[in-house]
């Protein structure tokens, strides 16, 4: 064999190296984003697929007794139950929430974390979501500030949570930011919390950024959006 | 490498040309589909909980 060939093969293979790469570097920028936009798509029309199909039977109970009901469901691993407005991050923002927190769910929408509260109940509601790739979920999340609403609807109620802290940076082995009343929160009295963490820096994951709120006010769905919605 | 693939293929150089198309557009398929969601995860941009559930 000579040496011509020895070097052109290895140059091919150089640059055929190069290539993979740079088809990579376009899959995460930009594939995970297509394939999540539309995943998320499917969870959320799902979703109001499902509550379409509910609506006959809320009605007639009371927005308490809806609640009850919805309570008695589980959440099930992987699949949404609900979906999360964040005026902030932008008015057309809306991603669902999934139960649990896997890989394969969080391409998906948000994942809550498995074992904290459900939604609108006493505890620490906390979701987890990418900051970089599969849609850029929480892109912006550092813009985040007090006073900002974090809205959610599980189809039957609107819950308005309003940011009290945050974005605190942590490592990620702090487990106690998503305690049911997390201490650096500076609360100190159970309550109606929800958590909200991504990775820091965006495209690193030696920190974590997290976020708390605290449920301001809830709405039946049938009274419309609620006022942090509108524009 | 490549100069081997191509004497290898069957027809004239536009029956070449049009496999060695397809050949492409099937190893990127490949990756899109297969390689790259699994190399994806051991990146740690999925690291966004704080107990690595």
């Amino acid at each position: 064999m000579s040496v011509r060939v020895i070097v052109r093969t290895f140059s091919e293979l150089c640059i055929t190296v190069g290539a993979v790469i740079v088809l990579f570097v376009v899959y995460v920028l930009f594939w995970t984003g297509v394939r999540a936009d539309r995943a998320m798509d499917d969870q959320i029309a799902a979703l109001h697929d499902q509550w379409a199909r509910q609506t006959p039977r809320a009605a007639p109970s009371t927005s308490a007794g809806a609640g009850a009901a919805a309570a008695a469901t589980p959440y099930r691993d992987g699949r949404p139950f609900a979906v999360m407005y964040i005026p902030r991050l932008g008015f057309t923002w809306n991603k669902p929430v999934l139960e649990d927190t896997a890989t394969g769910t969080l391409e998906k929408g948000l994942g809550h974390y498995k074992g904290t509260a459900r939604l609108g109940q006493t505890g620490n509601f906390s979701v987890a979501g990418h900051r970089r790739t599969y849609g850029d979920p929480f892109k912006d999340f550092p813009e985040l500030r007090r006073g900002d609403a974090v809205v959610l609807t599980d189809g039957t109620t609107w819950f308005t949570y309003r940011i009290d802290e945050g974005p605190y940076k942590t490592v990620p082995s702090d487990v106690e930011v998503i305690d049911p009343v997390p201490r650096k929160s500076g609360y100190t009295r159970p309550g109606r919390y929800l958590t909200l963490t991504t990775c820091d820096p965006e495209w690193g994951h030696s920190h974590r950024l997290i976020v708390w709120a605290h449920l301001d006010s809830t709405q039946p769905v049938e009274a419309g959006e609620p006022r942090a919605l509108r524009r | 490498m490549y100069g081997w693939i191509w004497r290898h293929l069957p027809g004239n150089a536009w029956v070449k040309a049009l496999i060695s198309i397809m050949l492409v557009v099937a190893v990127v398929y490949t990756l899109f589909q297969y390689v790259f969601p699994w190399a994806e995860p051991l990146l740690p941009f999925n690291d966004v909980t704080v107990d690595n559930q």
